[in-house]
């Protein structure tokens, strides 16, 4: 017999895959938690406590997932990540700070801080999520932050259009990206700096701001002050913080967090398989809910209990969120509510009637404007990013 | 028909058991070369690695050897003062603790890190050290420059040149063996010798 091809070595052995990725987990269930694990456990138990720090330095931490029963997330709760930690303060003081842009222009313009202020201003509700929340949940694991659920936030941002400070200095005809650098460096100077670049179609949409304000408050120092790019509907990767060089080009950016680091396979590939073949950058958010009351672990009493959570979706407004109490074989619709905006998450509700006790895993998935739905696991990628698997919370409810 | 089922579901259950049992054994002889190599791996860890990101980075990692392979080769690239010997080190250590396997909360390290293992042997004493200046700089471009900066103007960490700590050897000592606030230990990256040979070089700048 000679039909056994390639598809057929391929999925026996992402069969074997699945299967050591499931010994791995039953391992993890059964090795009693360590002293770490007890203390992790009461450190995210406190009521608003503070965020789960994933790297000390330079400081990453992701916000605890019961922080998004509100609507917008608070400056000192929102997810930090960087690769270099902030610049110095007085790099980035009122004084001291310039906006230059340069590269394919009628000509360079340089902006303070004032006179960006001055410009029309505007304001948009956003999420920014880092491209590898959830990078914890591929398997077999991939390098990297291992962030969970909670490098995401939703937030009012306020500043000037990106296209209106590029009109200022005037694109030329051949520019087609938009290239950015912050004021943060590397410790050691063999390390490449992170600079990126958005297409131009995506720097002179309407939507695209540099923000100054976060939650009507001036951007924070963690969070890329004084101005940090949004484009909404896409990963924060594209979201330089203390920004201060905007550079028109031809092409895209060059260097290693834009032709290597941020970027998933052009083709599904294997899990596994090494990083190869064709590529293209993070851009747009998928599809995706998050479940944020009751949390893991809570433990609940019989009768009405309100399940509440998130969606949010790049490109597309969220349309439906369900939730299943039986490993995904059905489900049922929960409520929108709350204020709903184009790039903002929106905000559901169910109330299960909880019947019964015992333990009870719940899922919850979203379905956006095009039909997309969220999955139950994501496509794996060697960097372990855009995951948007249901999200899955397993609580206990008592007499 | 139900009986070859059978036969598949028993050999199956078989097969599954067979792969715990070889994973629980595999992941009892990587414990004991973990185990064998944390004090120098940890000391490395430290001195070379923790200059650009703490150490919970790498310990947040599951990764198979060839990946632990491909990341410290790219951090040498990147700037990290490993040599071959250490890269080796490192990758065997690094992929026998943080393998796909572990458990996600690793039980401690047996050792404190302050124990660590020196990672150059010191000689029998012989009388009092002598810091050679001209050494001192060579050591201090490879191991302090990177927090510093060039010249020991000052970068992320403070100026040494002129700073008063030179003056209060005991001090001085104090901090580079066993790390001061966001300083790193570096009693097991550099001898005796070395931090001799860099205190001369900065008494004379």
């Amino acid at each position: 017999m000679n039909d056994e091809g390639e598809s057929g070595i391929i999925s026996r052995r992402s069969w074997l895959n699945r299967l050591l990725c499931g010994l791995g987990a039953s391992l993890i269930v059964n090795h009693r938690p360590s002293q770490a694990h007890a203390a992790e456990e009461e450190f995210a138990s406190r009521e608003t406590g503070p965020l789960i720090v994933r790297v000390t330095r330079p400081f990453d931490a992701e916000t605890p997932v019961r922080e998004f029963t509100s609507f917008l997330t608070p400056n000192h709760r929102f997810f930090v990540r960087s690769h270099f930690g902030p610049p110095p303060q007085e790099a980035v003081s009122e004084a001291n700070w310039k906006l230059r842009v340069g590269g394919l222009v009628e000509r360079s313009r340089e902006f303070s801080l004032k006179d960006l202020r001055q410009m029309e201003t505007v304001t948009i509700t956003a999420v920014v999520q880092c491209s590898g929340n959830g990078r914890a949940f591929h398997c077999p694991k991939v390098p990297g932050v291992q962030w969970e659920r909670g490098a995401v936030g939703n937030a009012q941002w306020t500043g000037v259009r990106l296209r209106d400070v590029l009109a200022q200095a005037g694109v030329r005809g051949d520019a087609h990206h938009v290239q950015f650098q912050g004021a943060d460096r590397p410790v050691v100077d063999s390390v490449p700096l992170f600079v990126r670049s958005i297409p131009l179609e995506k720097a002179l949409h309407t939507d695209t701001i540099l923000a100054y304000e976060m939650n009507g408050r001036p951007l924070p120092l963690l969070h890329g002050a004084p101005l940090r790019a949004i484009t909404p509907g896409w990963m924060a990767d594209s979201c330089i913080k203390w920004l201060t060089n905007i550079i028109v080009r031809e092409d895209e950016a060059k260097g290693y967090y834009m032709q290597t680091a941020y970027r998933v396979p052009a083709k599904p590939v294997e899990p596994g398989a090494p990083a190869s073949g064709p590529s293209t950058p993070v851009e747009v958010m998928p599809v995706k809910s998050l479940l944020a009351a009751p949390q893991e672990g809570e433990t609940v009493k019989l009768g009405p209990v309100t399940i509440q959570g998130v969606a949010w979706s790049g490109e597309g407004k969220v349309v439906k969120v369900e939730v299943s109490f039986d490993e995904g074989k059905t489900w049922e619709s929960a409520r929108l509510v709350g204020e709903d905006h184009l790039y903002a998450w929106r905000q559901w509700q169910f109330v299960w009637k909880a019947k019964t006790a015992g333990i009870f895993t719940l899922l919850c998935r979203a379905t956006d404007a095009h039909g997309d739905v969220q999955p139950s696991t994501s496509p794996w990628n060697p960097s372990g990013f855009l995951w948007n698997g249901w999200d899955r919370v397993t609580v206990t409810v008592t007499a | 028909m139900t009986k070859a089922r059978r036969t598949i579901i028993f050999s199956l259950v078989i097969g599954l058991m067979g792969l715990a049992v070889m994973a629980a054994a595999q992941e009892e002889d990587l414990g004991m070369v973990s185990a064998a190599l944390a004090p120098r791996a940890e000391g490395l860890i430290i001195a070379r690695c923790s200059v650009c990101h703490s150490a919970d980075l790498i310990a947040q990692q599951r990764l198979p050897r060839a990946r632990w392979g491909a990341t410290v080769e790219k951090m040498k690239h990147w700037g990290a003062e490993i040599s071959a010997d250490e890269a080796d080190l490192l990758v065997r250590y690094l992929s026998a603790r943080y393998h796909p396997g572990a458990p996600d909360h690793l039980p401690p390290l047996d050792h404190e890190l302050g124990k660590a293992e020196p990672l150059t042997q010191e000689p029998e004493a012989s009388g009092p050290l002598v810091g050679v200046a001209t050494r001192g700089a060579d050591i201090f471009a490879h191991n302090c420059q990177a927090c510093h900066g060039a010249g020991a103007i000052g970068g992320m960490g403070p100026k040494l040149v002129k700073n008063p700590i030179l003056k209060h050897e005991d001090l001085f000592w104090e901090t580079v063996l066993h790390g001061r606030g966001p300083m790193p230990a570096w009693g097991s990256a550099l001898s005796q010798q070395d931090i001799a040979d860099i205190h001369a070089w900065l008494l004379t700048r």
